[in-house]
């Protein structure tokens, strides 16, 4: 791969082999031109031309309309993951993760695959405004540092809030910049924070750090809270090792052991061994007990003893305390408390089972989250009481994304400086005096290190379309440095990353060509001398948990936080758990709405301390009875912009109501504990809010379990979609969960009416691998064009995805069984779609895809009618596509459908096409792994392959043999070409959760 | 009609009516000025009409998405009225020809109104799978004709394409027949008619009939082949239409059963509405000695016997769905009955298998308000039939994740009065330009007064 990759580095582009070329008279030409007319370029302009130079020598992998990667590293959220950058034209179009990357393996989340549309947004800030104006950069550069000029002199305090920021070059400048003031500090905030586990780690390990988490150690894992699948500090990378050891198969029917503790379902634990509803509060209660039955530590003095109530009985807390007991050195516990005791806890246990070193390191810490919640109380106090002279903001909204907003924009008024990096208008940035919005990623140079042993670079790959300049620049900018940040991020490697890398190459040129082109360097670090000292005797100092309802505030996994608000494809995003796509609500166990009497869509009131929130409520199976979930990162100002988003006509609703963001801000039930910025309320009250607003839900039944009233006679159930057994009776038979119906491939009433004598392309998804965490989706979306529709359309059920995660949850609340299944086109082979549409607009390729010509169809819909899978998607409307700045997110390789055709998944075609182009091009036929379809290259847990089912040796047959592959409604013989392999949990019995028999 | 015919059976023609009174009184309403009744039926069904066109012209523009339908119902209201109307249009051919070629001589009073609707209910029909397409514009993609793309044809195994031969064909002959049929009476209409623009339209399209032997002969003979033509099309046609379904995957379309109990059940419904119709004629345009209370009781007995197979084949679907052991099957006909769109099956099953039992009762077949209400009833039950069959089969299928709902729109609905707007617009200007009621036949089943009557030249042919 590395070999394909190309750089943007304006100086060494095929540069190789230029030298043993013979000249002829064409390319004199050529290279005379291009000398001639630089000398000319050069001779009219001050500064050197970096970059957007038209190429005049075409590189040689450069053609026009062909895709080049170039390596990147995502920024979406501080987990660093690696990022391939598909260009084509000058555009950068496609987002898709880097295979080698050490963290995230080839891996990206829905975040990062949409990147693109966010890149493209016509509302982000064009330029610097200054006192809400449009301002020059000079213009401003000036006023800043004239600004800041009498801050130095007069000494006043400035600080710089950032989120987590994980740039060597930055931290450097970020410290170089505030040492010119007598009292400069950087204040780094995440919400939510991990603040909790790395000041743990400073009362166990005396270094507040956060451990770097190594699942692909562990044969036991134990969560509380910690959705390291969803969205927990790195989810890409976690799924990525988590994955290794949950792949059993017949000759090595081992896997991972996964307990999880939550109070709401997460990505993490619906895909759990078992899972444990317990509250935030019950983690600590939990974690003590295990603690002393592990021998790790005494039970606390008043330590609450472990009931029922706490969702975990004596029996199975030895029961775990066994299992990870016999995987000394194997095991993890993680937890997202942000509570230090529960922490301390968590190390303990740790430390006890050996897991130190061995599956959690904090001699080379992450530093994915490097947030400080007690440095940004002293930020808070500091502004409330007006010491702060100058306050710079970088992605965090201030006056949005913490609580007491309204105290917190008086204190700002104080400020006499205030600087927003914000690349929309939001609350803060909307009062900031200057605002300097950021380049987005792609238009940038930017480097990251995510953990100790590890940098990466990230190039630009368009020049920046308006404006806008890093955070880099223009603290190098107005702390009087020279240089942009390229020049800026190459100095610092050049100086302080190149001598501690492992491979620092024979000078630096080459190491930063290298480092470029791959993205990320290997570096040597210094083990922080990190070892575990017992702390003094913990006692039990936990308050009563006060009446009323708990309220935890979380991020979606397809929403990290506001600074996405505004991506479309985002907010679309149906959730992977609730299913839900635009804005948040108030999610809820069923008994509690029934005690409530609250149905889906029903509007409550959430009022704690006099805070109110109004939101939606949604139903949601397994949640703790006295545990309500919001989404945090929502109502933000300026998403009014997605009111006419959908499609608009006589009976269509805007997608947020006229004026209104999309969702509620939730983030004013944030509170401070102990100096830390706590994602649980306690007691809080809920009453009906009398109204009603529907969600956009594109599942509206949960149950692979058919409503009781109407099942049928001895089949109460659809399991044989998504199988699913357990190892033990896995480990006795491997074919274990096989529903008894009668497929016979042989039997058919005429000879095969599609004989595949070539490639035969096919899909095989893994679904114990699978967490449903639908970046495929926005894969799928980014790659085949797929429009936004809106809120409307997606409550009518006409949400347009190609490709779905459908999502089904069985089982009583305290023990879910919870399967997930990512569905497409099946192509299969009698298909249903391809008989009754009458004038052939979907047909059967020689290589065995279902097809479908867009210009043939006339949309009488029987095909998706006929679709025993319902994966066809029709064009309802001419979707929109009048922002033609939005439209350069568009893949020409796919066209965009018009109205009243049909549509669905082609199993990337236009790959498929490009691989053979390729392969006729080098005279070879395509090998295994030539194409990678859009949804396979990047899902984190690897769980989709395409290949050639007529070819023996192709990794998709060879797993196809597997005893775990199944096809779903095979008894029906539509001989599909995707594949699916069955989920096996690890439990004992035939039991997949939920406490009865499925399969 | 023999003398013994006469005293056994009850006439066919009450009033003692001489040929002329026959003639006169058909003729009656389209020479007369249109009565207020009239002009009110005509604006409030040229309203409704104006509404669907509006409707389907905003829906043409702008998209399918204007109807309510989703990813998982792709029919719902469209195709519901396309076999709704096809089904009205059976009982008008089989009135005409099957019970022609049965010699069932009652057929006279209500056969040209049959076939005038089942003319009107297939165009209705036609509309559907017109309109009901993503890109209308390009309908004649579904035509097998040579062309320049390719050429690319069509794909005969499609049922939906089987379903475009059948509703032309049906189409064409049913308008063939009914105008053959018409043509005495235009005839006669030509020879009533002073000169002028209204003679020389009825004199052009009676093609040169002169009443004699020989043109007599000819029409018989074309009357009866083209009666033997659109036989066979009663039953095909809804059977074509129910291999919609039947060939289809989907549970609870895929039945065997579906043939025989859609031609039935389109029988049933197309009584219903030549009942309805005949019922309002008869009041409005004062034919009462001519569609008698025993026409009306005749054609409730059929619609009984109709209702009855129809009852008898939902009742069998509900069991080989038990019988079969197919578990999506069985699942489909509980969700069917008991899911969310159970109250659009217990509509269905209210109204056309339990309430037309109360046609069992002869006190109910004679009485003209009850007889009035149970088809009104039927006509209702039978479009939930189709709505039964289409969208709670298609709304929850195999995969639990795609289930959904189907909630119409108001362009939907619009669309669906619309259709009725035009039904009726047509066939109240029918009843203006053309005689309600077959004149020539009428005549010729007529208990005629003994009385000397002035002969014209149409009773004589008449008694010919």
């Amino acid at each position: 791969m590395t070999g394909d990759r190309a750089t943007a580095e304006p100086l060494h582009r095929g540069s190789t082999s230029a030298s043993d070329r013979s000249v002829d008279r064409r390319q004199f030409l050529e290279a005379a031109g291009f000398t001639l007319s630089l000398t000319a370029l050069t001779a009219c302009t001050r500064q050197p031309v970096q970059y957007a130079l038209p190429l005049g020598v075409m590189p040689d992998s450069f053609a026009p309309g062909k895709l080049v990667n170039y390596a990147a590293t995502c920024n979406g959220c501080p987990a660093g993951c690696g990022l391939l950058v598909g260009v084509r034209d000058g555009r950068p179009l496609k987002m898709e993760g880097m295979p080698e990357h050490p963290l995230s393996q080839g891996g990206l989340c829905a975040v990062g695959q949409a990147l693109p549309i966010a890149l493209y947004d016509r509302h982000r800030l064009e330029g610097p405004l200054y006192r809400g104006r449009p301002a020059e950069p000079d213009e401003v550069d000036a006023v800043v540092r004239e600004k800041l000029q009498k801050i130095r002199e007069s000494g006043g305090a400035v600080r710089l809030l950032t989120g987590t920021r994980t740039s060597p070059t930055l931290s450097a400048m970020i410290e170089n910049f505030l040492g010119q003031f007598a009292d400069g500090r950087h204040v780094v905030v995440d919400v939510p924070s991990s603040w909790a586990i790395r000041q743990a780690h400073q009362e166990t390990h005396g270094h507040a750090l956060l451990p770097r988490y190594f699942f692909d150690r562990a044969q036991v894992i134990v969560s509380f809270g910690a959705d390291f699948l969803g969205n927990w500090i790195s989810p890409v990378e976690y799924t990525a090792a988590w994955r290794k050891n949950r792949i059993p198969t017949a000759d090595r029917p081992e896997m991972s052991y996964h307990a999880h503790f939550e109070p709401q379902l997460t990505v993490t634990g619906s895909k759990a061994d078992r899972r444990y509803r317990v509250t935030p509060s019950d983690y600590a209660v939990i974690l003590a007990h295990l603690a002393r039955e592990l021998g790790a530590m005494a039970l606390p003095d008043g330590t609450p003893p472990l009931d029922t109530a706490s969702g975990m009985s004596p029996s199975d807390l030895r029961s775990l305390a066994k299992k990870l007991q016999a995987a000394h050195g194997a095991s993890l516990v993680v937890c997202d408390s942000q509570d230090v005791f529960t922490q301390q806890l968590v190390n303990a246990i740790n430390e006890h089972l050996g897991s130190y070193g061995k599956t959690l390191d904090v001699t080379r810490p992450s530093r994915q989250r490097l947030g400080d919640d007690a440095a940004l109380a002293k930020l808070l106090e500091e502004l409330a009481e007006g010491q702060v002279a100058a306050l710079f903001v970088a992605d965090i909204d201030l006056l949005h994304d913490l609580p007491e907003a309204s105290r917190l924009r008086t204190a700002l008024k104080q400020v006499d400086l205030v600087v927003s990096f914000a690349d929309h208008l939001n609350a803060t940035a909307k009062v900031a005096d200057v605002v300097f919005p950021e380049s987005h990623l792609l238009e940038s140079w930017n480097d990251f290190q995510p953990v100790a042993d590890l940098v990466s670079i990230s190039q630009p790959t368009i020049r920046p379309l308006g404006k806008t300049r890093t955070l880099l620049a223009s603290l190098a900018k107005w702390s009087g440095q020279t240089g942009d940040d390229r020049t800026l991020i190459r100095r610092h490697w050049e100086k302080y990353i190149r001598p501690t890398a492992k491979e620092p190459g024979s000078s630096f040129t080459e190491f930063w060509d290298k480092a470029v082109q791959l993205g990320f360097v290997e570096r040597k670090v210094t083990p922080i001398p990190a070892t575990y000292k017992a702390p003094a005797a913990l006692t039990w100092d936990r308050k009563a948990v006060p009446e009323g309802y708990t309220v935890v505030l979380y991020t979606k996994v397809g929403m990290p936080g506001s600074r996405h608000a505004h991506n479309p494809w985002l907010q679309e995003l149906p959730d992977p758990v609730t299913k839900v796509s635009w804005g948040n609500y108030v999610c809820m166990g069923p008994k509690t709405a029934e005690e409530l009497g609250v149905a889906e869509g029903d509007v409550v009131e959430l009022t704690v301390d006099g805070e109110k929130l109004e939101l939606p409520a949604y139903v949601l199976a397994g949640q703790h009875d006295r545990v309500l979930g919001v989404a945090l990162g929502y109502g933000c100002p300026g998403t009014e912009r997605f009111a006419n988003v959908g499609p608009q006509w006589l009976e269509a609703r805007p997608t947020t109501p006229p004026g209104e963001p999309v969702g509620r801000n939730a983030a004013p039930l944030l509170n401070w504990q102990r100096n830390t910025l706590r994602c649980v309320r306690h007691g809080v009250s809920v009453r009906k809010a009398g109204r009603h607003r529907a969600l956009a839900v594109t599942q509206l039944y949960h149950s692979l379990k058919l409503p009781e009233s109407i099942a049928a006679y001895g089949a109460p159930d659809r399991s044989a979609v998504v199988q699913a057994t357990t190892l033990e009776a896995f480990r006795k038979d491997p074919e274990a969960g096989k529903p008894e119906v009668h497929v016979d491939e042989n039997l058919d009433l005429w000879p095969p009416d599609h004989p595949k004598e070539g490639h035969a392309w096919g899909l095989l998804v893994d679904l114990n691998a699978c967490t449903g965490c639908s970046a495929c989706v926005i894969a799928c979306q980014s790659e085949n064009n797929i429009p936004v529709v809106g809120w409307d359309e997606v409550r009518r059920n006409r949400e347009m995805y190609w490709m779905r995660v459908d999502r089904y949850v069985q089982g009583d609340d305290d023990d879910l069984d919870v399967r997930v299944q990512p569905m497409m086109c099946q192509h299969c082979d009698h298909a249903p779609c391809e008989t009754v549409c009458p004038v052939l607009a979907t047909v059967h390729s020689e290589e065995g895809l279902n097809q479908q010509a867009y210009n043939r169809c006339v949309g009488t819909r029987y095909c998706a009618n006929n679709c025993p899978f319902k994966v066809r998607r029709f064009n309802w409307f001419n979707y929109r596509h009048d922002d033609d700045r939005e439209n350069l997110a568009l893949n020409p390789d796919v066209v965009v459908r018009s109205r009243g055709v049909m549509e669905k998944c082609s199993m990337c075609i236009q790959r498929i096409e490009a691989a053979r182009v390729e392969a006729k091009k080098e005279g070879r036929d395509i090998e295994d792994g030539d194409i990678q379809v859009a949804c396979q290259q990047s899902c984190p847990a690897q769980a989709i392959v395409f290949g050639d089912l007529n070819d023996p040796k192709s990794r998709i047959v060879q797993l196809a043999k597997d005893s775990r592959q199944y096809r779903v409604l095979e008894e029906y013989g539509f001989r599909t070409n995707v594949g699916y392999r069955r989920i096996v949990r690890h439990r004992e019995g035939g039991e997949t959760g939920g406490g009865h028999h499925h399969g | 009609m023999s003398e013994v015919d006469q005293e056994l059976r009850p006439p066919l023609v009450l009033g003692d009516k001489s040929l002329a009174d026959i003639t006169d009184d058909i003729a009656a309403p389209m020479v007369a000025t249109p009565s207020r009744l009239w002009w009110f039926g005509f604006g409030l069904s040229s309203a409704a009409l104006v509404l669907g066109v509006a409707a389907v012209s905003y829906q043409i523009a702008v998209g399918i998405g204007t109807w309510g339908l989703n990813r998982t119902v792709g029919w719902a209201f469209d195709i519901t009225n396309f076999v709704f109307w096809v089904g009205i249009g059976h009982a008008g051919t089989l009135i005409s020809a099957v019970l022609f070629l049965f010699r069932q001589k009652w057929r006279t009073a209500v056969n040209r109104s049959a076939e005038a609707m089942t003319l009107f209910a297939v165009m209705c029909a036609g509309i559907f799978p017109l309109i009901h397409m993503g890109r209308p514009w390009l309908f004649f993609w579904t035509l097998p004709y040579p062309n320049y793309r390719g050429p690319l044809w069509v794909n005969f195994k499609s049922p939906l394409l089987w379903d475009v031969f059948a509703i032309s064909t049906y189409l064409l002959i049913s308008a063939v027949f009914w105008y053959v049929g018409l043509i005495p009476d235009l005839a006669t209409m030509r020879d009533r008619s002073r000169p002028g623009w209204r003679r020389s339209i009825f004199s052009f399209l009676s093609l040169g009939w002169n009443g004699s032997a020989r043109t007599w002969h000819h029409y018989e003979t074309v009357y009866m082949l083209l009666a033997g033509l659109a036989t066979p099309l009663v039953f095909s046609v809804h059977t074509i239409v129910s291999m919609d379904f039947a060939t289809a995957v989907i549970p609870g379309w895929h039945t065997t059963i579906f043939p025989p109990y859609f031609v039935a059940g389109a029988i049933f419904s197309g009584l219903a509405m030549v009942l309805t119709l005949m019922l309002i004629a008869r009041k409005t345009m004062h034919l009462e000695d001519y569609i008698t209370l025993s026409h009306v009781e005749r054609m409730c007995k059929l619609m009984l016997a109709m209702g009855c197979i129809v009852g008898l084949a939902y009742c069998t679907e509900f069991f080989i769905a038990a019988y079969s052991g197919n578990a999506y099957e069985q699942f489909l006909f509980r969700n069917r009955a008991f899911g969310p769109f159970s109250w659009a099956f217990f509509t269905m099953f209210t109204c056309n298998v339990i309430i037309p039992h109360v046609l069992w009762f002869r006190a109910v077949r004679r009485n003209l308000l009850a007889v009035f209400v149970v088809a009104i009833v039927v006509n209702i039950g039978m479009w939930f039939e189709r709505f039964v069959i289409i969208v709670t089969s298609l709304h929850r299928d195999f995969l639990p994740s795609s289930w959904s709902y189907y909630i119409p729109t108001s362009i939907e609905v619009a669309t669906l009065i619309g259709s009725f707007g035009l039904f009726f617009t047509c066939f109240l200007l029918f009843c203006r330009v053309a005689p309600a009621i077959a004149i020539a036949e009428v005549k010729g089943v007529a208990n005629v007064k003994k009385a000397p009557v002035e002969e014209t030249p149409e009773a004589k042919e008449a008694v010919a």
